[in-house]
């Protein structure tokens, strides 16, 4: 049931569109700008529904009740926070370097909302299924650095310059042993199409045969989404809130939407390398494939608040510390161990 | 083990996660409040002998107290309190002899603008049956005025209300 | 041979979330890497000692609830004994265990608050918000007490202000048998915590002379592992009919003194134990003359307050009022050394500094 809901709305669009005569090219077109809007819909709609988990979950761990006013059980708040926040001031300190300052609120959705086009949400419902897709969602991820430190170094705060300069020591030495962990996946299953990736764990999620990679990925993935414990970028306790100190109204909810939206992309990325994406576990087929890959990717996003809400903040020598002295030489004992595995079980004939 | 703390850290937040919240939904539902609870004040003026011993056990000079003699008597006819100077240290309850100022449970007391903080908890005229003998008090409080302790200015602003 | 660059300043608060309050550090930063710590205390000033001068002897009582208002009660103790002292009174034998009860009970609710905001410092709300849970029904205890939940202004000149109403030690009581499931519950969760640790282990070392030389006192004293407790070293009130530990520390660390303040609120719960089983009947206030005008002469007395040594020293002309009040106020004093330990530490080695040090602005600026 519902299994192809998604696939026969494309197709029934694109029916519809060649019945009116539309030519090829045009319905093309048409077809990717109704799947870009989707996907933004699909990142709004999950960011706002995050934070509100996400603030009911800190409240539940802390004996709190949480938002439970606004809408039915306060579904509705992170809603009339946005309205609130869109309907305040922006705010342009006088040290600020304007252009700078403005564009980082500006673009800093974008590398999260690209990194979401190739993936794959069920069985055939990638928007664009890439042979590279794992490269470049990588690629596109990364590039959140850069405007982070944008929007540190145009707020012309000592507070952001401090964040910033974390932000850039952090991404960049932890994007490594992101990768590293990735790379014993990719060896096994030979390819870079996140769809195939996916059907090669029908037997086995990776998390399985690839267990030290899924920890090394899940460590490095909560500094890339810049969460507690490594979470130095906003550091509320010792730098306020780092390259977002300055940054008031829509800017700031720019600022907070992406960092859940960079939760979401790791934790899909969890999902697809590590806990076989939209297969079913058990062969529970009855359920369509997008629920179980929903479910998957909302028990990694619980995970990250839970821990989250449990833990202290790492010091940023220490950080950098474990990145290159823990995480980076685990991850290359990884690729090794996997290599020698894989030529045994090759040399048996398995 | 390295390690073990930190699991032990998820357990704890786990179990508080399940269990029962311990914040009140305030205005639905409220917390009693303690018989001694030092809330808004209360006057009984009836009781009030007038005798200016809650004005002077206040640290922050809160009460500001008018009163006339009425027959052999001392008479209440106006009790301020200036409560945004207040700490609610309850010095002045403690050293009411009389029983006639108390504490409420009222902890709403808050107003949009300061001049409306100030808590008037008597106001009220003077029994008028012997003219005579008010005219003499008047002047009696008039004269008394600088001796007690606050009411200076409030001795005139009596007088002149009554003239 | 690493790059040396510029030197930059840093203003740390006095509008920070972690500096407990309107503190003020200016940092000359090299990178993350402080090299001078200047603090900069004041901006709570209200000039408690000059306003005593304006008031009666009891209508101090309510202003020192404001020092130190996380241990109110104690703060209050530390003036009540001093004038008691100018005056020679003797204060009955149920005000004494009275005393200690809340005393000890305010010095719980203030080691709350300062593990609490230590793991919030260190980046761990949840902590700050368990121990906050707790230290309500502290607070809760002291409203039905006083009627006030941290402005108690419980204590009299020769007693205290009511006897424990109906209901107290009961409610008291459970508290204390739930104190040592929540120590170590914060325990699991804060102590226990490997980042934390990481975080908090040889920070700040505060070596044992150092320790002595800077008068620290109060467990950032006890963390250096000097073991000096006026309770037990030189008892007031009734303090020397209990039996409890003063919990050491051994490396000075962050981490130690924050474990002392941890295993000091189970000795706490242990002198509130004994003192409710040993607590008299009898009057809660000696017999005092209405007007309050000790001799000419002075008076100082110190207590163990849940930060540190609070002397206070009261001088009387005769008249109703004091003629001079000082506080010995150990947040302040404590403070002392923040710009020796801060330097070499990077910022969040600061806020951990600052927090394990456990200050009160409202006593640090008085």
């Amino acid at each position: 049931m519902g299994e192809n809901i998604f696939l026969n709305i494309a197709s029934w669009i694109r029916g519809l569109l060649d019945s009116i005569g539309v030519p090829l090219l045009a319905s093309d077109i048409i077809m990717m700008i109704v799947k870009a809007s989707a996907i933004i819909v699909f990142i709004s709609l999950n960011v706002i529904w995050l934070v509100l988990m996400e603030r009911k979950i800190s409240a539940y761990i802390q004996c709190r009740i949480g938002p439970n006013r606004v809408g039915p059980k306060g579904t509705l708040q992170t809603v009339a926070d946005v309205i609130k926040l869109m309907t305040k001031e922006f705010l342009i300190p006088r040290s600020a370097d304007k252009v700078i300052y403005l564009l980082a609120p500006l673009v800093v959705f974008a590398p999260p909302t690209l990194a979401f086009a190739v993936v794959p949400w069920g069985d055939g419902m990638a928007a664009i299924d890439m042979g590279i897709g794992v490269f470049y969602l990588i690629a596109v991820t990364s590039l959140s650095t850069i405007i982070f430190w944008m929007g540190a170094w145009g707020s012309g705060n000592k507070y952001s310059l401090v964040g910033g300069m974390r932000v850039v020591a952090q991404m960049v030495s932890y994007e490594l042993p992101l990768v590293l962990a990735l790379l014993g996946v990719i060896m096994i299953t030979g390819t870079l199409n996140m769809s195939e990736i996916v059907e090669a764990q029908k037997n086995v999620w990776f998390i399985f045969t690839q267990p030290l990679a899924f920890l090394i990925y899940f460590i490095a993935g909560v500094s890339e989404a810049n969460r507690t414990p490594f979470d130095l970028v906003e550091a509320e306790s010792e730098i306020i809130a780092g390259p977002y100190t300055e940054y008031s109204g829509m800017g700031y909810a720019m600022f907070m939407l992406t960092e859940y939206a960079s939760v979401l992309v790791i934790s899909i990325m969890c999902t697809i390398m590590f806990l076989g994406g939209w297969l079913a576990p058990f062969g529970w087929t009855f359920l369509p494939s997008w629920f179980w890959f929903f479910l998957k990717v909302y028990v990694m996003i619980f995970l990250f608040m839970w821990i989250r809400w449990t833990y202290p903040r790492i010091r940023v020598d220490q950080l950098m510390g474990f990145g290159w002295k823990v995480l980076v030489p685990l991850s290359l004992a990884n690729i090794f161990v996997t290599g020698i595995g894989m030529y045994v079980y090759r040399s048996i004939g398995w | 083990m390295f390690g073990k703390g930190l699991i032990k850290g998820l357990q704890i937040t786990w179990r508080e996660m399940l269990a029962q919240k311990v914040t009140v939904q305030y205005p639905d539902e409220q917390i009693p409040l303690p018989d001694r609870y030092h809330g808004r004040f209360e006057l009984d003026a009836d009781k009030c002998i007038a005798c200016m011993l809650c004005a002077n056990a206040c640290p922050n000079k809160v009460i500001q107290i008018e009163r006339t003699r009425v027959g052999k008597k001392q008479y209440l006819t106006k009790y301020v309190m200036r409560i945004e100077y207040c700490m609610f240290c309850g010095l002045c309850v403690e050293s009411c002899n009389q029983d006639a100022l108390r504490f409420s449970k009222v902890f709403n007391m808050n107003q949009y603008f300061r001049s409306r903080v100030r808590l008037t908890l008597a106001d009220r005229p003077a029994p008028a049956e012997e003219p005579a003998e008010e005219a003499g008090s008047e002047q009696e409080a008039k004269k008394k005025a600088p001796a007690p302790k606050k009411p200076a200015g409030a001795g005139s602003e009596a007088a002149a209300g009554k003239s | 041979m690493a790059i040396q660059t510029q030197t930059y300043f840093l203003n740390l608060g006095p509008q920070h979330p972690s500096t407990h309050g309107v503190f003020r550090v200016i940092l000359e930063l090299d990178g993350e890497v402080v090299v001078r710590a200047i603090p900069v205390p004041g901006y709570l000033h209200r000039g408690v000692e000059k306003l005593a001068e304006a008031r009666t002897y009891t209508q101090v009582i309510p202003y020192t609830d404001r020092l130190d208002y996380l241990a109110n009660m104690l703060m209050n103790w530390g003036y009540v004994e001093a004038v008691e002292k100018l005056m020679g009174i003797e204060v009955p034998e149920r005000a004494q265990y009275i005393r200690v009860i809340v005393g000890e009970l305010s010095r719980i609710a203030s080691h709350l608050m300062a593990i609490g905001s230590y793991a919030g410092d260190i980046g761990g709300l949840t902590g700050f918000l368990y121990t906050f849970r707790d230290r309500e029904r502290i607070l809760d205890l002291f409203e039905m007490l006083t009627g006030s939940r941290m402005t108690v202004s419980y204590f009299r000149i020769g007693g205290v202000a009511d006897d424990l109403p109906e209901g107290f030690i009961p409610l008291l009581q459970k508290f204390l048998a739930d104190l040592p499931g929540l120590c170590d519950e914060y325990d699991g969760l804060i102590t226990g915590n490997e980042i934390f640790q990481a975080r908090t282990k040889f920070v700040g070392v505060i070596p044992p002379e150092k320790a002595i030389n800077y008068s620290l006192s109060g467990p950032n004293l006890r963390g250096s592992g000097v073991n000096f407790d006026l309770r037990k070293n030189r008892p007031y009130g009734i303090y020397d009919r209990f039996d409890f530990e003063v919990p050491l520390g051994k490396n000075g660390d962050c981490f130690d003194r924050f474990v002392c303040r941890m295993k000091e609120m189970r000795q706490s719960a242990r002198i509130i134990q004994q003192a409710l089983d040993g607590l008299p009947e009898g009057p809660i206030q000696a017999k005092v003359p209405k007007v309050i005008k000790p001799p000419v002469g002075e008076a100082y007395t110190e207590i163990e307050s849940s930060k540190g040594i609070f002397g206070c020293y009261v001088v009387s002309d005769g008249s109703n009022k004091p003629y001079r009040v000082h506080f010995r106020r150990p947040s302040f004093i404590n403070l002392g050394c923040l710009a020796e330990l801060c330097v070499g530490w990077k910022i969040a080695d600061v806020i951990a500094i600052l927090g394990s040090l456990d200050i009160v602005l409202g006593e640090v600026d008085c």
